[in-house]
């Protein structure tokens, strides 16, 4: 269970939020906000479709590597990584386990390789475009691309208030603690003392409940004197809002030297076909 | 219908508040279960699949359905695209039987102070959610691998898989985490939350006005769209889950993979043209609209 406390430790809830504050506001500057968010996300969904429907291992590696590129030019926080990681390895990991359980040999673990691969690129692309980019560009695309108001709104809402709302439930969980006792022994397996903690997750959303009607409550107030559920039906005011999205030059030189290397990619492919 | 009861409407900023509360604390609630390690014993593993009396709570206090639609967009967006793990298309069945289970479980309940109606509505809001993610985890399999028997141990480690996961979601998650702080909620919030959104606490005799929003259209939308998504599914779990259906490939892989390349490059041409489209519609759009002005 060193394990466990290693895990506690490193995980601290102010470190999250450090991260996720970093996510929310400080990707204006990366080259790749910079680009139109209509653009990116269709790149996105080029990128999170084609993947499936490949079986050539060489253009999987090379998609897979144009994906770590974009990964590392949008300064994804090594927080997010850790999680795509532990998600993967739990994914594909006990499938491998469980079909060596049952009769299955080392030949399965090549299907699974690809399978992870594919994993990989779809969420890296995932990473690419929905945490380097500025939670408000994505919403104006999103909208600009007929995505309901509320939905586009509810993205970038959640981006900005997830900070705040962390804050408020590490405070929550901090006064709870204050006034709770902690058991004295951590028990079989650490089973107390997590057993503890989980009861103080869960009691700490009823004070956290009530404090989030109240701000969802100014939020839809402020809202509303904005004219938003009205003014969002207008197509000029529609208009006005998006105008500031243009496609650029670098938009274009962005989605064709994809498209090249996507296609030098296939041509690779085809002469050398390594389908496992 | 009874005279007693009355019809009670909310307003649009009543609803876009239940939408916003909802989809802000269940998102909340969902990078914490993300992130809760997971313990395993063998095979089996314990682990928070969810925190289903989130939206339990809200669907039972509020109008079901906003509360419900929220708590399911709140985890994609926190969940699942903050945290880099979005599955595309796939999520689309996710959402439509969480939403759905969740609009179930809140429509169950005629009087939240009644414990009994509030415990029930917890584990069937549950048990319809887990058992249509279940189903629908072993149709994609079932479906997308027609040789399912070719591949020894793929059957039986599937079915294990869905249906350990079942039973560990409807015992861990379904009491623990459904349906104890349901009931621990549900009454303490009860006529505290709602005055703060401005809403009149919900009564045995309250009925919320229908929701508009399930026109035909939308309904037929959403079972082509959910099919869509299942068949998308399917189609990716048949790439890995064989071996012998991909070396099969191999072989005639040189006419294949051309083809293959030739769609994608389709795919490209199309988005780029899209693309090119959108923007010059929007620069015919500035000319147009000044003379046609919205009415």
């Amino acid at each position: 269970m060193q394990l466990v406390r290693n895990w506690f430790n490193k995980i601290s809830i102010e470190r999250i939020q450090l991260e996720l504050m970093n996510t929310a506001y400080g990707s204006g500057h990366v080259f790749l906000s910079a680009l139109d968010p209509r653009c990116m996300i269709l790149w996105y969904l080029f990128f999170a479709i084609a993947p499936w429907f490949l079986s050539n291992m060489i253009v999987l590696a090379g998609l897979f590597l144009l994906m770590i590129a974009t990964t590392v030019l949008s300064r994804v926080s090594p927080f997010i990584i850790f999680v795509l990681c532990l998600g993967l390895v739990g994914q594909v990991g006990w499938l491998f386990i469980l079909s060596l359980f049952f009769g299955g040999d080392i030949a399965s673990a090549l299907p699974l390789l690809k399978l992870t691969l594919k994993l990989s690129i779809v969420s890296l692309a995932s990473i690419t475009v929905f945490s380097g980019m500025d939670p408000e560009r994505i919403s104006d695309g999103l909208l600009a691309l007929g995505m309901p108001a509320a939905f586009s709104f509810s993205l970038s809402y959640g981006y900005r208030i997830l900070p705040v709302l962390f804050e408020e439930f590490r405070s929550v969980l901090l006064s709870y603690r204050l006034r709770g006792r902690a058991p004295a022994s951590p028990g079989f397996l650490y089973a107390r003392l997590g057993a503890y903690y989980l009861k103080m997750l869960v009691v700490a959303f009823f004070p956290l409940m009530l404090a989030t009607a109240k701000r969802s409550r100014t939020t839809v107030e402020a809202l509303e004197t904005r004219g938003f559920s009205f003014g969002m039906k207008n197509p000029k005011s529609r208009q006005l809002k998006l105008s500031h999205l243009k496609v650029t030059r670098r938009d274009i030189a962005f989605l064709s030297g994809t498209a090249a290397y996507a296609a030098l990619l296939f041509w690779i492919g085809a002469a050398y076909p390594l389908a496992i | 219908m009874k005279s007693t009861a009355r019809t009670y409407t909310l307003t649009s900023s009543q609803k876009m508040m239940i939408f916003v509360l909802s989809m802000s604390l269940y998102g909340l609630s969902n990078m914490f279960t993300e992130l809760i390690p997971k313990l395993q014993l063998g095979p089996l593993e314990l682990s928070v699949e969810y925190f289903a009396f989130i939206p339990l709570t809200l669907c039972i206090l509020f109008h079901p359905f906003y509360a419900a639609v929220g708590a399911a967009l709140g985890e994609v967006i926190f969940g699942e695209l903050m945290l880099g793990q979005f599955g595309g298309l796939g999520e689309l069945e996710k959402f439509l039987t969480f939403s759905l289970a969740m609009y179930i479980a809140g429509r169950m309940v005629s009087d939240p102070r009644n414990r009994m109606q509030v415990g029930a509505a917890a584990i069937v809001g549950v048990g319809i959610h887990q058992l249509c993610s279940t189903l629908v985890d072993i149709g994609k399999v079932w479906i997308g691998v027609e040789e399912f028997e070719a591949v020894p141990g793929l059957a039986e480690s599937v079915v294990l898989i869905e249906g350990v996961s079942f039973l560990n979601t409807m015992i861990v998650s379904g009491t623990l985490f459904a349906l104890l702080p349901t009931l621990y909620l549900v009454p303490r919030l009860y006529g505290k939350i709602e005055p703060l959104l401005g809403i009149r606490p919900r009564e045995a005799t309250t009925r919320y006005e229908s929701v508009k929003v399930w026109t035909p259209k939308l309904m037929i939308g959403g079972v082509i769209l959910a099919l869509l998504a299942f068949g998308a599914e399917s189609l990716s779990e048949t790439d890995w889950n064989f071996g012998e259906w991909d070396s099969g490939l191999a072989d005639r892989l040189g006419s294949g993979a051309i083809w293959l390349s030739i769609a994608i490059a389709a795919v490209i041409a199309v988005v780029i043209i899209l693309i090119m489209r959108a923007r010059k519609k929007r620069s015919g759009n500035d000319g147009s609209a000044e003379t046609v002005p919205y009415a």
